[in-house]
């Protein structure tokens, strides 16, 4: 009854997008400034015979957090267009990655550990997005249309903050967060994956437990309270969850863009927008998506690098109007 | 002029019920009942507090003053979900952003009464699907829900109402911007449906001869408050419709024919 149907749409979307994934994170672990091929990954040897460690110590890693800040990307993109009522809303409209960026500004500005910028961007995430909330309340109400003009004005005000520390930074730290507003994956490593993880695991668990409230909302929210859902309860929880999972995501690699937009978009029209299905098949897509885009920053011009939100943005916005071009 | 609220038989109750939406206030100390098994029509000028009413009850609105009584308990009072498995909102429209499928919109339907985060089970669908039937729409479940036209959307909300297993359906302008051969068929199928679940039916509408023909009792407003309720034969006088539209009416066999503008100035504001 409900699989394989309206026309258009895939019969096994999860497959794909499981194989998808697996097929892209292989090549995550093979390209890059060097390559190694499938024997050398079987062997462990490979080019100098460092293979074994190439793959432990970088590769893994970064395919590995690749795949969860996709997954946290696409989630709390599919998230925040359900709860919006809108298909273009993405993880960045509310204000939470300016907020990230200007916490990782300051941090830098201050001469903070590198080691910690993580931690001054979740916090600007959190800050920013508690302040969005906030503005956005009204009669005890949170107000969805005010909830879109906060997080404008909060970007808008961050982008003030970046760009006047950007004026009085040194080159070379203007250049590292030039770097990390484009989106950067290189400095991954499993400790910084175990940092990521439970606040992934924690948001994916709170949107899913609301997956059903979240399908009621997305048609209104006169539906879902008439339906007996706590509609202000559900919209605040459901907004912090996908601002939680934005802030931790931005925090490890830099404002990733597109996959938060794109991936929800495609993943509804594969497999239509009962959240209960798509918030998990985004999240594989999302993971899916953003090892491809890792591989191919790595390998179109290795050694060189491409800023990955670069990768994300030249690949999703043709794929985004190839789509928009398909839509009946 | 009621004694005791929530103590007698009415299933629904609404003493001093005060609403609204920011600084304006729609409901402005309104009393009313509903017994069981009735079809109430609602009528009343633009802004009377209509809507809003059913918003309260639907829970949709919170009330800012006064309460809600269904079978003598405060409505505020009763958890959402179990209030929601009672009482179905059939809204006059809604604005599809995502695409939906018919059936999918009549499975919302079973959310008040699903556990945990189960998908639907297999009793939801059957009863979805049997809803839909009785509401003419078996037909339409597979379809987009926002390419459905005003009347098959009239009626897959009330095949919701049925999913949901609800008593009481609050309509809200059901016949609004439906063409006479839709009309009819919308109210063939509310009639059968109310007859064959017994369902209690809050209607709004701003048909009056709907509603003296439909309805068992009429409630008529005038800013937020009830200045008329009783059968329609009782309610449905020329004076209490000048009060209520300031319009004067010629009323013969259950004929409602306007005249024009009330000479005399509005008695209430």
């Amino acid at each position: 009854m409900r699989a394989g149907r309206h026309g258009g749409r895939l019969r096994h979307p999860w497959a794909a997008a499981i194989v998808l994934l697996a097929v892209f994170a292989l090549a995550g672990l093979l390209v890059g400034g060097v390559r190694l091929s499938l024997g050398d990954l079987w062997s462990g040897k490979g080019p100098g015979g460092e293979a074994a460690r190439l793959i432990a110590s970088l590769r893994a890693p970064r395919v590995a957090l690749a795949a969860l800040v996709g997954a946290a990307l696409a989630l709390s993109g599919a998230a925040m267009q359900a709860l919006l009522k809108n298909p273009l809303a993405d993880p960045f409209l509310l204000g939470t990655s300016g907020g990230a960026a200007a916490g990782a500004a300051l941090a830098a500005l201050a001469g903070i550990s590198p080691l910690l910028s993580p931690g001054a961007a979740f916090l600007g995430a959190v800050a920013s997005s508690l302040g969005v909330a906030a503005l956005a309340r009204r009669g005890g109400r949170l107000d969805l249309q005010r909830l879109l003009l906060s997080g404008l004005i909060a970007n808008a005000f961050f982008s003030a903050i970046l760009l006047g520390v950007f004026s009085v930074a040194s080159a070379g730290a203007a250049r590292t967060m030039l770097f990390w507003m484009m989106g950067s994956l290189a400095d991954a490593s499993f400790g910084r994956v175990a940092a990521l993880s439970p606040y992934a695991a924690a948001g994916a668990a709170v949107l899913a437990f609301h997956a059903s409230r979240l399908n009621l909302l997305a048609v209104g929210e006169e539906n879902a309270a008439a339906l007996g859902v706590d509609t202000e309860r559900a919209k605040r929880i459901v907004f912090l969850a996908a601002s939680m999972l934005t802030g931790a995501a931005v925090a490890f690699a830099g404002i990733i863009g597109f996959v938060g937009l794109l991936v929800p978009h495609a993943a509804r029209a594969a497999a239509g927008n009962d959240q209960r299905r798509l918030l998990p098949l985004s999240a594989v897509s999302g993971a899916a998506l953003l090892v491809a885009a890792d591989a191919l920053s790595r390998a179109a011009f290795a050694p060189a690098e491409l800023p990955i939100g670069a990768v994300t943005a030249a690949v999703g916005a043709p794929l985004f109007a190839w789509m928009l071009l398909r839509e009946p | 002029m009621s004694p005791e609220p929530g103590s007698r038989t009415a299933r629904l109750e609404a003493r001093g019920l005060c609403a609204g939406y920011g600084r304006t206030q729609a409901l402005r100390g309104l009393d009313a009942e509903v017994r069981a098994g009735e079809i109430v029509a609602i009528l009343g000028e633009n802004g009377s507090g209509k809507s809003t009413l059913l918003k309260v009850v639907a829970r949709i609105l919170p009330a800012s003053a006064g309460q809600v009584w269904l079978d003598g308990l405060p409505l505020g009072s009763l958890p959402r979900r179990q209030t929601a498995r009672r009482i179905a909102y059939l809204p006059q429209s809604v604005d599809l952003v995502f695409p939906i499928r018919a059936l999918d919109l009549v499975l919302q339907g079973r959310a008040p009464h699903a556990r945990g985060f189960s998908a639907d089970t297999p009793e939801d669908l059957a009863r979805a699907l049997a809803a839909m039937r009785a509401c003419d729409v078996e037909g339409l479940a597979e379809r987009d829900a926002s390419a459905l036209s005003g009347g098959e959307t009239r009626r897959v909300f009330l095949a919701r109402a049925l999913a949901q297993e609800a008593e009481i359906w609050l309509l809200d302008e059901p016949t609004a911007g439906l063409d006479p051969r839709h009309r009819l068929e919308f109210l063939d199928v509310l009639r059968r449906t109310h007859r064959d679940r017994r369902g209690t039916v809050l209607l709004v509408t701003h048909e009056i001869e709907l509603a003296a023909e439909l309805a068992d009792r009429v409630l008529l407003l005038r800013a937020g408050r009830t200045i008329a309720a009783g059968p329609p034969g009782e309610a449905l006088t020329r004076d209490n419709l000048r009060r209520a539209f300031d319009v004067e009416f010629k009323i013969q066999d259950s004929r409602f024919q306007i005249e024009g503008p009330s000479e005399s100035a509005s008695l209430e504001s």
